[in-house]
């Protein structure tokens, strides 16, 4: 196999025009390299975009713009990314080792659309919009149509992931990433739960994000979750409510790991956790702490 | 493809496919055979290596992508006068060896924490080390070893 390492991302374009899926475009190589080494992908080409610096910058506005090539290291310890995306933070820092998270970054979590991808759901709350390019043409997307099934996303062949932006919480607002493992280390997600509220000061929910991961083909935002929250004080009945549309909207499947039955009910619990911590980091981020 | 890097201050030149482990260049074209290979898939992280000062598994990095870059491997860890680093002597100390598979892989990851923070907390220690697996020792005389070479346990 051919192994192509492109200096620029116009060079990364060009060859992406000429070999179509052909290439296997290889950021860390984390995901591919497994692939490759069972035989799951046969590309002519191996398309290294490491080296596209450009393509590995972080700018922290009331939006944020996260170079795909950012590794889940630089977004687990970042302190730009801890202020502005909280619990994408927190996804990061449950990314399999230390030995991974250097390897593997955002963009390649993104574009190989695993199921229990951590990474997606804080990216999904955080109204996430992604940017692909080809040779002379660029479009943006939002993450939630991006991901269209299970390791497949809306990316053609020629494009690549160029940009990442989302927007950072505000006061009032608060989230978190909470993961169910079997073990606190190096583990895939059997459910992931991505919450983000905003709140007003008498504690009413103007806004409601809630995102998971390992419970379907993709992960997806759960809106009508995000409905029955809007404009709630999340009284328990409500809560109760939302977690059962939560269990409602995933599709789970028994697998090595967890049963479908176990995933189903796991996830109302997860979401009031979830809910009591968004709740308390809006009230303490609105006094400023 | 023609692939130059520096591994252990040395400068090599190797004709590999990109798509080769670097796990594989290093044992079978360098000889480097410090570095082990366990679980092959990114798992265990008998095969650590530091890339530029990070530690990486190298059974799943593909070699290409170290063109140019310093690759440090166990080997480069005792002095020329085969002086134990201070981590290794360590682990011979404290007891922290049994069969040894994981050893180097190990003592990749702690030299890359010890050079980020001289003197990390035993949860810290335990965190970064979360990557490498150990089939005999039980994980406690491997954390010892670590927190005796912060010099915290003295
Ligand atoms: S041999 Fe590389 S992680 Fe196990
Ligand atoms: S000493 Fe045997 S695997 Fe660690």
């Amino acid at each position: 196999m051919e192994f192509r390492s492109a200096e620029s991302v116009d060079e990364a374009l060009a060859w992406l025009t000429e070999l179509g899926d052909e290439a296997q475009v290889l950021a860390g190589g984390t995901d591919v390299m497994l692939q490759h080494m069972r035989r799951e992908i046969t590309p002519s080409v191996f398309l290294h975009i490491g080296r596209l610096d450009t393509l590995r910058e972080i700018t922290a506005n009331d939006g944020m713009s996260i170079g795909p090539l950012i590794s889940h290291r630089t977004l687990a310890t970042d302190p730009r990314i801890a202020r502005s995306m909280p619990a994408l933070t927190e996804a990061a820092e449950t990314v399999g080792s230390w030995q991974t998270q250097e390897v593997g970054t955002v963009g390649g979590n993104l574009c190989n659309a695993s199921p229990a991808a951590d990474t997606v759901p804080p990216l999904l709350v955080a109204g996430a919009v992604v940017e692909l390019s080809s040779t002379g043409h660029r479009r943006n997307m939002p993450l939630d149509e991006f991901l269209v099934g299970r390791r497949s996303t809306a990316r053609r062949s020629t494009e690549l992931l160029t940009g990442i932006s989302a927007d950072a919480v505000s006061p009032g607002t608060g989230e978190t990433y909470l993961k169910v493992g079997r073990r606190s280390a190096m583990e895939v997600a059997i459910v992931g739960l991505a919450v983000r509220l905003t709140v007003d000061p008498d504690d009413t929910v103007t806004s409601a994000r809630v995102a998971v991961c390992s419970v379907a083909p993709h992960p997806y935002r759960a809106t009508a979750v995000e409905l029955i929250l809007e404009g709630s004080h999340m009284e328990p009945d409500v809560i109760a409510e939302a977690g059962r549309a939560l269990t409602a909207s995933a599709s789970p499947i028994d697998d090595a790991r967890a049963s479908a039955d176990y995933r189903g009910r796991v996830m109302p619990h997860l979401l009031e956790r979830a809910i009591g911590a968004c709740l308390h980091r809006a009230r303490a981020g609105r006094k400023g702490l | 493809m023609k692939l130059s890097f520096n591994v252990n201050q040395r400068d090599v030149t190797v004709d590999v496919d990109g798509a080769e482990p670097l796990l594989h260049v290093l044992r079978e074209r360098l000889k480097l055979t410090g570095t082990k290979q366990g679980c092959d898939e990114g798992e265990c992280g008998a095969c650590t290596v530091l890339v530029d000062g990070r530690p990486v598994d190298s059974c799943i990095l593909p070699a290409g992508v170290v063109a140019g870059r310093q690759i440090r491997t166990v080997e480069s860890l005792a002095g020329p006068d085969g002086q134990l680093a201070a981590i290794q002597q360590s682990f011979v100390d404290r007891f922290a060896i049994q069969c040894g598979f994981c050893t180097p892989g190990f003592l990749m990851t702690l030299t890359a924490l010890l050079e980020e923070n001289p003197r990390p907390e035993e949860t810290e220690i335990r965190g970064a080390l979360s990557g490498n697996l150990c089939r005999c020792t039980g994980y406690s005389t491997i954390v010892d070893a670590a927190l005796a070479a912060t010099g915290d346990d003295q």
